[in-house]
């Protein structure tokens, strides 16, 4: 009646367990991965096409005060983003004419306080913090497992 | 002399302006197989049942209305469709009808083509359009107690989402 | 607006009889977005039902007259997220018609590869939910829900993200095959095709499905062209119609692939209709994964879009998607006109739940696959 579900229910008990237990393993994410944006202030020339183009509206330029100087932006005008508003598309990046604006791996980015979301240009250009050192692999018959990233020497 | 081969979109418009010479105000054909033919909007159920009947399009794909606050019109666009017929699948048909701002009524095409029900009630709510001979006419996608004026007219502007 | 909504009911022309109940199923969220159907039952029968849709919608069309084409990307392809690809490609074939701008081939390959496994993830979403859980199926609910994830993680190598891609800018794709990827595809490929066989006899051949799914929710084929239905339940009841083989765009004219239709119009067959699509679709990717031209693979579209109509068309895993573009000679549109799958089989749903148990209301609206967000935009 039921044999044919019954074998492979049966079957899928010998099987390997497809889990990854976040926040203790984190999976590897790839090079172009569109998690929040990284800006390089010294090839920024405060332009606005990327406040432009935004589909949200969440990124707006404002003037840092600070001791350094930037010969390639006298006003020294960078953008600020709402992540709040944002929906991660990166068009802002691709269309940027100098490529001051880069791909990271962090979508850790909530926060308690609505107003810490909204990054500031010096903030926006610190590096990455998130580590990811699991992915996904296929065994044949053996279902599908997270496994750590072999490191390469 | 090799004779002119007529393409199946002229065939059509011939068709249509030599039974209904006088509905028809202009017919267009876009870059093959999007053929648009206005009329006059006292005769929709005619033109309809014709285009079911005889030609073959025989669903509706939607039903689009357009404001041009400019020429204070209204204009209502059926796209129709054919499934039944395999040479002319791949044609779509818009058929245009101009409304006046202040008296947007048009027969409705329920009796006609069966997909026009949910198609109508929303162009009922978004512009206005009353379609006379709707078995239910009613609001169908905002707020039950909305009575707003119609959404997607050009006078309701959102000046917080930028320039327009 | 006015203080307290009128009471709803259904607005049937026939009088209620004494030993009806009007039953409110919902408003709730049935794994793919709010919908409220009313029921006026009698006893263990459904006399009619009225669809109260409306819970989700946005005002799309309206927001989408105030971005330009680039930026309404991200916005017109949330309606169906989980098939954003197709809704992508629908906004951005027309709009490419206006401007008069032509996808080089290697772009038109690889939109295509990208909208076949958006269709397979799409189907095993529908697997999962509409098809499993609602059936009280929940094995094959998490099987499927598996292995949508990996190919989500091949889709987030490719474009960057889980599931909202806005890969298809009008000119082309934004980025090409990182290295790896195509032997990834395959291996993927080959071990899902293992999977369909598993899931055929956990489900299809499952004599619980069969008796629930079997000879409920019959559209016959003159009321198929009739009610104008697309998509998987117009394949389901008998006509051959699929916009890939009808007015082939991307990719598709260079393809081998089949339509699958049966014609007994009943759950059963628009369930085996989705399933054959997934096999259809395994086999198309192979072939273009072997044929796939070099070169490059975008064009720069201008930024403004001349006056004039367009109107394009994709099949999307619902149904037929139409968009209909109006230009008026600037970077933002004048209107755009959405048609999708869900809401032209909107009108199946009142025309079949009628004189059917309580019990197979959930089967024929998950054979249907409705979408409320698409729907109501």
């Amino acid at each position: 009646m039921f044999l044919g579900e019954m074998y492979e229910g049966i079957k899928h008990i010998f099987k390997r367990t497809f889990t990854m237990k976040y926040p203790y393993q984190k999976l590897l994410l790839p090079k172009g991965f569109r998690g929040r944006h990284l800006l390089y202030m010294d090839k920024c020339t405060g332009c606005g096409i990327c406040a432009w183009i935004c589909p949200e509206r969440c990124i707006s330029m404002v003037p840092v005060t600070n001791d350094k100087e930037y010969p390639q932006n006298p006003e020294k005008r960078f953008p600020q983003y709402w992540y709040a508003r944002c929906c991660f598309c990166h068009f802002c990046t691709d269309y940027c004419p100098t490529g001051a604006l880069d791909y990271t791996p962090d979508y850790e980015l909530a926060e308690y306080d609505r107003d810490l979301l909204l990054w500031s240009p010096e903030r926006l250009s610190r590096p990455t913090t998130h580590i990811g050192e699991y992915q996904s692999v296929i065994h044949d018959n053996q279902g599908v497992t997270y496994e750590p990233v072999p490191k390469t020497k | 002399m090799s004779q002119k081969s007529t393409s199946r979109e002229e065939t059509i418009i011939e068709k249509a302006k030599s039974r209904f010479p006088e509905y028809i105000k202009e017919t267009k054909i876009d870059n093959n197989r999007r053929v648009t033919i206005s009329f006059d909007k006292d005769h929709v159920q005619e033109i309809a049942k014709w285009m079911r009947d005889d030609i073959g399009f025989d669903h509706l794909k939607g039903i689009a209305g357009v404001d041009y606050p400019t020429h204070k019109k209204l204009e209502v666009l059926y796209l129709a469709g054919s499934f039944s017929k395999p040479e002319i699948q791949d044609i779509i048909v818009t058929l245009k009808a101009e409304l006046p701002k202040d008296a947007p009524t048009i027969s409705s095409v329920v009796s006609i083509w069966e997909s026009a029900h949910f198609h109508e009630r929303e162009a009922f709510e978004m512009f206005g359009i009353n379609f006379e001979g709707h078995p239910d006419l009613r609001k169908l996608l905002t707020l039950d107690n909305w009575d707003g004026p119609p959404p997607m007219l050009k006078d309701i502007k959102f000046p917080e989402m930028g320039q327009r | 607006m006015t203080a307290n909504p009128p009471t709803p009911t259904i607005a049937s022309n026939e009088a209620k009889e004494p030993s009806t109940m009007d039953v409110s199923v919902g408003p709730q969220h049935p794994g793919s977005g709010h919908v409220r159907l009313l029921m006026r039952v009698d006893g263990d029968y459904i006399v009619s039902i009225d669809p109260d849709i409306g819970y989700v919608h946005r005002g799309c069309e309206k927001i989408a007259e105030y971005r330009n084409y680039v930026s309404n990307i991200p916005h017109l392809e949330r309606p169906c997220i989980i098939d954003a690809i197709h809704l992508n490609w629908a906004y951005v074939l027309p709009v490419e018609e206006l401007q008069g701008v032509i996808v080089p081939p290697r772009g038109q390959y690889i939109s295509t590869i990208a909208a076949e496994m958006n269709r397979i993830m799409s189907h095993l979403y529908w697997l999962a939910i509409n098809a499993g859980v609602f059936s009280g199926h929940t094995t094959i609910f998490m099987w499927a829900f598996g292995d949508r994830d990996l190919f989500i993680e091949l889709a987030e190598w490719l474009t960057g993200a889980r599931l909202t891609y806005s890969f298809l800018p009008p000119g082309g794709p934004r980025r090409d095959f990182p290295s790896g990827f195509e032997q990834k595809l395959a291996k993927l490929l080959d071990y899902f095709e293992k999977r369909l066989v598993e899931y055929d006899r956990m489900f299809l051949s499952n004599p619980l499905v069969v008796a629930r799914a079997k000879g409920i929710g019959v559209l016959k084929k003159k009321d198929a062209i009739k009610l104008g239905v697309t998509g998987p339940v117009l394949r389901g009841s008998g006509v051959e119609y699929d916009v890939r083989k009808v007015e082939p765009y991307g990719a598709y004219a260079d393809l081998e692939f089949q339509i699958p239709t049966f014609k007994e119009g009943d759950s059963y067959s628009r369930y085996l209709v989705r399933f054959e699509e997934m096999k259809q679709s395994i086999s198309i990717i192979r072939q273009a994964l072997n044929k796939m031209p070099k070169g490059p693979i975008a064009r720069k579209a201008p930024l403004v879009a001349p006056e004039g109509e367009a109107i394009g068309r994709v099949e999307s895993s619902r149904g037929e998607i139409t968009v209909m573009v109006i230009g008026d000679n600037s970077d933002k549109p004048y209107r755009v006109k959405i048609m999708n799958g869900s809401f032209r089989n909107l009108i199946a749903l009142p025309y079949l739940i009628r004189n059917v148990h309580v019990a197979d209301m959930p089967i024929i609206y998950g054979s249907l696959d409705y979408w409320p967000v698409e729907a109501d935009r």
